[in-house]
């Protein structure tokens, strides 16, 4: 310790930080290595999943003319598969994949429990309801967004006042988010019931999530809503990772953690009403991406920038099988994730049982 | 207890330090500390001690701008620590909690870092100073060969000792301990103990609350009774640690001899009779 203290004193250089991204002398931020690893390869993944998202399959374009309709511009059958077909929707799934991702690992991070996610604890259900009840019973009155936000926001705030115990409990917090999701969802049904009597197809937009016959305009609303709330999440992000020490010692090293978590949930509550608007509540991407993220670094979190970039690849992959899949009628993309993630939940539920923590 | 003295042993208070005025603080709407005004003697080592639930923990917090007082103000070189930013009172006064949770997958190095939190910004979480104050810490507390292993695998003492080089490295005149040796064996009791001694002599002005009135007798160089959420008496152990006070406080009958090996005072239960049950 002497000689780090004499050294900096004396005004010899300090050694640059490992593990810091430096700029000059006023920005260090960190990044670990592990991090910058994984990170790199989620996006070359995300970018291969990219490239077979718009190549295969019969309607696909070749390697070069990807590359040539990229570089010159598309004409034709090609422009019509580029522009109006997948470019859409895979700019969407990218999107919302992201959104899931972030708003799932700012929410498990409040709630110290991978259990603690928007899709598990009846978030996405909402906003699934609030985005059906504008749509459908109000057409045109309002965007399908402002529905989900409320619903989102409503199906939260029921969560929230159901525990007795706010977000702290894990065991609670998943009684009471079971729920909330089954009264959104037959909520949901009953809307769709009531107004569009035989449309399955309607149905499950809202209560799976779909991709199918995405627009520009999709892709637009799910990235401005990730442009407004990223820079808030990493203005947010130091608090949360000292927030992972616990309510006293957070407080006592300055971080606020009360509001720290007010802040988290509102902008995991955005996140996911961007998302919902978009495709839908598309189950479990934001339960598995953050988790994967963590055990892919294995260091400590929040992760929150991974879990965003393993949420895009997770609902770009899943997309990508739902659209080249071999059962006919085009299962929703919801149903894939559903059903994978499903897998994951009982492992999860199965895991924290044991440790007593259920 | 000391009635009508009950600073009369303390130096007098200085401008610079930590103290309450008229403190009253609830905890699921009951008062659980009632009008406490005192100051925390500079350079000093402290320890609060009283019956369960006297109000003592909650003291501790409200010291570290972790609870907020319904009534009276503490006080921060003179201001109301409310009126600090919360950054900035960490950069005075570091908090222990009685549980702090380790972050799954965090080395030792990286939790004591963790105490660098105030002394950084976002654009900037990462300054020269950090290596001195972290390395300091480890070694302080014995841990610098432990600084690459996963927190998770550490023993009770060792993690204890992790917690106490975070606080350290948050670099605070002051530091706060919330009973540091509860979930410790004996052993470790001690070695903590001593080890807040040293940082004593270091300069540390430090405030623990404990459980055991002996240990806290032998290691306190200033002691805090509390009462029902009062602050009943204060002052070096040996002025303060009287039969007649652990009777009315505790409930206890006793003798105070002094202790073999230090001489300060220790506490002797006196054996209950037969007839008295």
């Amino acid at each position: 310790m002497r000689r780090g203290m004499t050294r900096t004193r004396s005004g010899v250089r300090a050694p640059s930080p490992r593990g810091f991204v430096t700029i000059g002398r006023a920005v260090a931020v960190p990044a670990a290595r592990a991090s910058v690893v994984v990170a790199v390869v989620t996006v070359a993944l995300l970018v291969a999943a990219a490239v077979a998202t718009l190549s295969l399959g019969r309607l696909g374009l070749s390697l070069a003319d990807l590359a040539g309709a990229l570089t010159r511009g598309a004409e034709g059958k090609q422009a019509f598969v580029l522009e109006r077909l997948r470019g859409p929707r895979l700019v969407v799934a990218v999107g919302v994949g992201a959104a899931l991702g972030l708003s799932g690992a700012l929410f498990q991070t409040v709630t110290r429990n991978p259990l603690g996610s928007p899709d598990v604890i009846g978030l996405g259900a909402g906003a699934g309801a609030g985005a059906a009840a504008v749509a459908l019973l109000l057409p045109g009155a309002l965007p399908a967004s402002a529905g989900a936000l409320a619903g989102g926001a409503a199906a939260m705030v029921l969560v929230h006042a159901s525990t007795g115990t706010g977000f702290r409990d894990p065991g609670r917090l998943i009684v009471a988010g079971i729920g909330v999701h089954a009264i959104a969802t037959a909520f949901t049904q009953y809307v769709v019931y009531a107004v569009e009597r035989d449309k399955a197809t309607v149905l499950t937009a809202y209560v799976n999530g779909s991709l199918a016959a995405r627009s520009w305009e999709h892709a637009a609303t799910i990235w401005i809503v990730l442009l407004a709330v990223v820079p808030l999440v990493a203005l947010a992000s130091r608090r949360l990772g000292v927030s992972e020490l616990g309510d006293e010692l957070a407080a006592g090293l300055g971080a606020e953690p009360r509001s720290t978590r007010a802040v988290a949930v509102t902008l995991s509550v955005v996140l996911s009403a961007g998302a919902v608007a978009v495709a839908g509540p598309v189950a479990f991407i934001a339960l598995t991406a953050p988790q994967i993220a963590r055990r892919l670094t294995g260091g400590p979190g929040p992760h929150l920038t991974l879990a965003a970039l393993v949420g895009a690849l997770l609902l770009t992959l899943a997309d990508l099988a739902a659209q080249q899949s071999p059962i006919p009628g085009n299962l929703p993309v919801g149903v894939y994730t559903l059903a994978v993630g499903g897998l994951y939940l009982g492992y999860l539920l199965t895991r924290e049982w044991r440790k007593g923590s259920l | 207890m000391e009635k009508g003295k009950p600073l009369s042993t303390q130096a007098v208070p200085r401008e610079t330090g930590l103290g309450t005025r008229g403190v009253t603080i609830s905890y699921g709407g009951a008062p659980v500390v009632r009008d406490v005004s005192l100051d925390i003697p500079d350079g000093e080592l402290t320890m609060i001690i009283g019956p369960n639930g006297c109000g003592k923990s909650t003291l501790l917090k409200g010291l570290a701008r972790v609870l907020r007082p319904d009534l009276g103000r503490v006080l921060l070189h003179g201001r109301d620590i409310w009126s600090y930013r919360g950054r900035d009172a960490a950069r005075h006064v570091a908090l222990l909690p009685q549980n702090p949770i380790a972050p799954e997958g965090v080395d030792v190095r990286g939790l004591v870092r963790r105490g660098r939190y105030p002394h950084h910004t976002l654009l900037r979480q990462w300054s020269p100073d950090d290596e001195a104050a972290i390395g300091f810490a480890l070694e302080r507390t014995g841990l610098d060969q432990l600084a690459g292993a996963r927190a998770s695998e550490l023993s009770g003492g060792q993690r204890q000792r992790a917690w106490i080089a975070m606080v350290l490295a948050q670099q605070t005149d002051l530091l706060l301990l919330d009973e540091p040796t509860t979930f410790l064996d004996i052993a470790h009791q001690y070695d903590l103990l001593e080890l807040c001694r040293e940082l004593h002599r270091d300069g540390k002005t430090i405030v623990a609350v404990l459980h055991d009135l002996n240990q806290a007798a032998r290691f306190a160089s200033h002691l805090i009774v509390m009462k029902q959420g009062r602050a009943v008496a204060q002052g070096p152990p040996a002025e303060v640690l009287t039969p007649r006070l652990v009777e009315e406080v505790f409930g206890l009958a006793c003798d105070v001899v002094p202790d073999p090996r230090t001489s300060t005072p220790m506490v002797v239960p006196h054996p209950r009779t037969p007839a008295a049950g």
